[in-house]
């Protein structure tokens, strides 16, 4: 397997986190194409780079950033100033990622920022931190600390912001409702494109990593990007693994390499040398591969769309013989149930709604009927809601009973 | 109103004020701040910041109680917060809850703490303890009594 | 963006404005469509996900409430698929919801029990014995009750104290299946115009105390009316019945939305005022007191008129209608009296505010106004003769009219309220507008016409 360390180049370092050790591994040196690039032409790089976003859904970088207004004195938008908005939510199970990057090099995430700034003439950029992150926040605070005083941050601010616990925050419209201290419910969604707004400000929403996989693009060249991963899904991903594998963890890797090679290389294959079951591909919210599925799959988007899952995140958690399905599909949907804004009937009930009748099938006191009320509620929850987290909790319950159906029909 | 933020806390907020478009943006960051203060945040603190930055307290409520890190109540007791979500749940999460009864400790489960490679974790405050055992446990509570 | 363009719905062709919400089109053209969250006067807020229609070219239903209208557009709001998405969906409002409409006040005039009638989901299917628990009689304060089992979170009353009233007392709390619909611990709802959220709720969630368990709406009879209550003249429905044998009863007044006027609502007050025109009613004639015969005032009043002769004043309250305020004007004309409605004792400054409530609390005096009545008091005179108007004023003999018991030792001749009597007022705003008549006593009150038209002078 080949080695592209893009983003965890200096995670091993040791003191990664300060500026001193960053500046000494090249940390901040992109800054100076910020002389010799225009926004636009910033822009332009990424878009050829193909950099896709890392945050879970994967839509290109560069249309979001097109939408933020370049034309500042013009089209009367002089008097909003435009933002970036860096997510760093991270709370989808399985997923932990960002958490690596602004605990080990949250100089890179800086640098990101100032370049995307720079780009869509932003002046401030916040980032939204899941409350739980206090500590990881601290060492990203530390290193902001430090870049200001370096006089980086002259030109451009950054603020760190602290969610309080809430998974959907994590979706960009409710990140920004929550910034603007309100209960965090997504938005109803434009009709045409746009960019987000923050207090009728334009702003861009991006995940860490996104932005943290900038510096390397602007220094090296879209092509150098490029040279990793596949057509539609070039560069590489901070790829996770968790669950029964014997080392789990965080380790970057090219799109497009084969799934079981991943685990067996980085992970050390199924602990305790059991056969795999199952594997959850990207985060919680992509739908579950059995092991021959997973024999065929590689990381990146397309062969997971053409096999009726999705990269997600690129958090992997690993499911060996022994697992019970329906006891994991019970944990899945209790998340789903704790999580749910309330806002949308079809959710705010279907979610409380399948976690019960899972829970009935669990403690064996299902019905035949029961699996068909499931696979029907799931059906409502799906394309009917203000967000994509109904939708994804749908096709968890479909892709669980349909690929384990057996084990379903056991327990009732 | 008997609940005042902390000479420190209130310039705090003047600067963070700035760094927003709106005071209203300072909603959770003064909500972390009473907290802080308080150990809780109480109707007083609710009311103090509706002032400051002019969300109307209801609203604030409705915004406490959307969070989980939040607490409307004095938190006596050590809250040992145990990641029940799938990663954490294949590892052993139930294990380490299991060993947690009994002991004189809140223990509350909680979703993903974005930690799962370190699995079974708990948070307690603001620290995270990964790779969980029981003996672990007992370690690190008697290292926090 | 504002042209008016054609669009189909279920292959019929509307005109409406480009750029406007598709929902208002069909609530506006009487095409079902379910609904719980949209408010017109709140706007759209998409939780409810009830209002879906289809839309050619879209792979997916639509919510009606947050689709735009756009030339070429095509709906369609009936058919097999989109009535399968409804009935989910409700299906899934129901799970959680107590389905206990026999002892529920909104029964009849809810939502829910009307779409799941509609639906064919009245057959219990949905049977999950956990139910999510909330508290069933929560007492929000300003005569409005909670209860968090039957709400279905459209966020109606919240929004309405949020954007409306812009008091914010209620809010939602908690998250998912925990949210529901609150007040600040130790604080309660209360504002002036605070008992609108109980007609906005579309469920049985919000109900007035006032009207709790009184009445089955179905019982009831609806007129059009004005609130008497201050200048405004906020356009209400008035329900009463008439229970064999016993008088005809106001059970409530509800707002009648009219866009020029109040929009959608009314005050409290205005509201709750219905109470105090049922009680105390002046129901007889009198003479220092004593009851007497109608014929017997009459004869009395014509005696008074005679011999007061040319030191007559009259004085009319402007809350009359404006026929009856013509009609005593064409009979003081006769006698020679003067007239007057002095208008300074129905200011009430601390009445009015920014919303609808007026510091004029006389629901006719532009017609006093344009009729160039005198608004002073009378000077002393002989005869006063008094049509309701509020004061007293010193006079050597008085005939009142009233529709209300006063201790006054007069001749009093009892008559109809605005309730029993239909009529037209002009608004502060001096728009014209006609009430109907509602109650039909037992015993019939006589309109001040129709006691004027007996008085031979
Ligand atoms: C329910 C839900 C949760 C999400 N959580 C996160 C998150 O924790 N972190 C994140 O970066 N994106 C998350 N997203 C995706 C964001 O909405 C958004 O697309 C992303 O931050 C954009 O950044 P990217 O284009 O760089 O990926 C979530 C989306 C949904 C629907
Ligand atoms: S789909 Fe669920 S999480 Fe998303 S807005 Fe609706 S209720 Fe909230
Ligand atoms: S109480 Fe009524 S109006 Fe308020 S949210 Fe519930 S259902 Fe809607
Ligand atoms: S505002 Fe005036 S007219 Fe309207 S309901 Fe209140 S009292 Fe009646
Ligand atoms: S599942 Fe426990 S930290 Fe993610
Ligand atoms: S009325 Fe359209 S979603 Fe509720």
């Amino acid at each position: 397997m080949r080695e592209c360390k893009i983003v965890s180049r200096k995670f091993d370092i040791p003191g990664s986190h300060t500026l001193e050790v960053s500046k000494a591994h090249g940390g901040y040196r992109t800054l100076a194409k910020m002389d010799e690039y225009s926004p636009l032409e910033i822009i332009e790089i990424i878009r050829e780079s193909k950099l896709r976003g890392k945050g879970g859904g994967g839509s290109p970088a560069s249309a979001k950033w097109t939408l933020m207004p370049q034309e500042n004195d013009k089209n009367g938008k002089s008097d909003k100033p435009s933002f970036l908005a860096v997510n760093c939510d991270e709370s989808e199970p399985g997923t932990f990622k960002d958490r690596q990057i602004i605990s080990k090099d949250p100089h890179l995430l800086i640098e990101g920022i100032l370049i995307t700034c720079y780009a869509i003439k932003a002046k401030h950029a916040y980032i939204y931190i899941r409350g739980e992150y206090k500590q990881f926040q601290d060492i990203l605070q530390f290193a902001i600390d430090e870049a200001y005083e370096d006089g980086l941050l002259d030109h451009c601010d950054i603020t760190v912001h602290r969610g309080a616990g809430a998974y959907i925050c994590g979706e960009k419209s409710a990140l920004l409702e929550s910034m603007e201290g309100k209960r965090g419910h997504p938005r109803l969604k434009p009709k045409h494109k746009e960019p987000e707004w923050f207090f009728d400000n334009p702003i861009l929403v991006n995940n860490v990593e996104t932005i943290a996989s900038v510096p390397f693009i602007i220094q090296n060249g879209a092509d150098a990007y490029k040279a990793y991963g596949t057509e539609h899904s070039p560069g590489t991903l901070l790829f996770a693994m968790s669950g029964h594998v014997n080392n789990p963890g965080v380790y970057e890797a090219e799109y497009g390499t084969s799934m079981m090679a991943y685990i067996n290389h980085f992970g050390g294959g199924i602990r305790n040398a059991k056969k795999l079951k199952a594997v959850i591909p990207g985060g919680a919210s992509t739908d579950v591969l059995t092991a021959q599925e997973a024999e065929c799959a590689t990381l990146d988007y397309e062969t997971l769309r053409s096999m009726k899952s999705a990269l997600g995140t690129g958090g992997m958690i690993v499911m060996d013989e022994d697992t019970c399905m329906v006891t994991v599909l019970k944990n899945l949907l209790e998340f789903y149930h704790e999580e749910s804004c309330g806002q949308c009937t079809p959710c705010r009930e279907g979610t409380g709604w399948t976690d019960k009748l899972v829970g009935k099938i669990l403690d064996k006191r299902g019905t035949k009927e029961d699996i068909e009320k499931l696979l029907e509620i799931a059906d409502t929850m799906n394309g009917k809601t203000i967000c994509v987290f109904a939708p994804a909790v749908a096709t968890v319950i479909k892709s669980f009973v349909s690929k384990f159906r057996d084990e379903f029909e056991v327990a009732v | 109103m008997s609940f005042v933020f902390s000479k420190e806390n209130l310039l705090r907020i003047e600067t963070l004020k700035k760094r927003y478009p709106s005071p209203k943006a300072l909603c959770l960051p003064c909500l972390w701040m009473a907290q802080h203060q308080e150990g809780y945040i109480s109707i007083d603190a609710i009311d103090t910041i509706s002032e400051e930055i002019g969300i109307a307290p209801m609203e604030i409520y409705g915004v406490v109680t959307f969070y989980t890190m939040f607490h409307l109540e004095p938190q006596d007791k050590l809250n040992v917060q145990v990641c029940k979500t799938l990663s954490c749940k294949l590892c052993g999460s139930d294990e380490i809850l299991k060993h947690l009864e009994g002991k004189d400790v809140k223990i509350s489960h909680v979703e993903c703490l974005g930690s799962c490679g370190t699995a079974p974790v708990m948070q307690i405050d603001d620290v995270y303890y990964e790779e969980l055992n029981p003996e672990k446990v007992d370690e690190i509570l008697k290292s926090l009594r | 963006m504002s042209e008016e363009i054609d669009i189909v719905i279920d292959s019929k062709t509307y005109h409406a404005k480009e750029g406007s919400l598709l929902i208002d089109l069909l609530i506006k053209e009487k095409i079902k469509v379910p609904y719980f969250c949209y408010h017109e006067s709140l706007g759209p807020d998409g939780n409810c996900r009830m209002c879906m229609v289809e839309i050619e070219g879209q792979k997916r239903p639509q919510i009606a409430c947050d689709t735009f209208i756009e030339p070429n557009m095509e709906v369609r709001s009936t058919g097999k698929t989109i009535e399968k998405v409804r009935t989910d969906i409700l299906e899934l409002e129901l799970i959680n919801h107590p389905v206990d409409c026999p002892t529920c006040d909104q029964a009849g005039e809810c939502s829910l029990q009307e779409y799941y009638m509609d639906y064919g989901l009245h057959e219990a299917k949905v049977s999950i014995s956990d139910k999510v628990k909330h508290k069933k009689h929560v007492d929000l304060g300003s005569n409005v009750i909670l209860d968090q089992e039957r709400c279905v979170l459209c966020a109606r009353c919240t929004r309405f104290t949020d954007k409306i009233t812009h008091t914010h007392e209620l809010g939602i709390i908690g998250r998912g299946d925990d949210a529901r619909v609150s007040t600040m611990p130790g604080r309660k709802l209360d504002n002036p115009y605070a008992m609108n959220v109980v007609d906005l709720c579309p469920v049985g969630a919000l109900t007035s105390k006032d009207f709790r368990f009184v009445q089955r709406v179905w019982f009831l009879q609806t007129v059009n009316s004005i609130c008497h209550g201050c200048a405004k003249g906020c356009n209400i429905f008035i329900d009463h019945n008439r229970v064999k044998y016993q008088d005809d009863v106001i059970y409530r007044f509800r707002p009648r939305r009219n866009d020029e006027v109040n929009g959608f609502f009314i005050c409290d007050e205005g509201r709750l005022s219905y109470k105090a025109l049922q009680e105390n009613r002046q129901e007889t004639a009198l003479l220092q007191g004593k009851e007497i015969r109608e014929e017997e005032a009459i004869q009395e009043a014509q005696t008074l008129i005679q011999k007061y002769k040319d030191n007559i004043s009259v004085v009319i309250d402007a809350n009359l209608y404006s026929e009856e305020i013509e009609a005593i004007l064409r009979f003081a004309k006769k006698i020679n009296a003067s007239v007057h409605s002095p208008l300074d004792v129905y200011i009430e400054e601390s009445f009015k505010d920014d919303m609808l409530r007026s510091a004029h609390r006389a629901a006719n005096y532009k017609t006093i106004e344009a009729l160039h009545i005198d608004t002073h008091e009378p000077k002393s005179s002989g005869l006063l003769i008094n049509f309701n108007h509020p004061q007293n004023f010193n006079a050597a003999a008085h005939i009142d009219f009233l529709t209300h018991q006063r201790d006054v030792p007069s001749l009093v001749f009892p008559i109809a309220d605005y309730t029993e009597n239909s009529g037209t007022l002009t608004n502060e705003d001096g728009i014209l507008q006609k009430c109907e008549k509602a109650i039909s006593r037992n015993l019939p009150i006589p309109t001040v016409i129709e006691i004027l038209l007996k008085v031979k002078v």
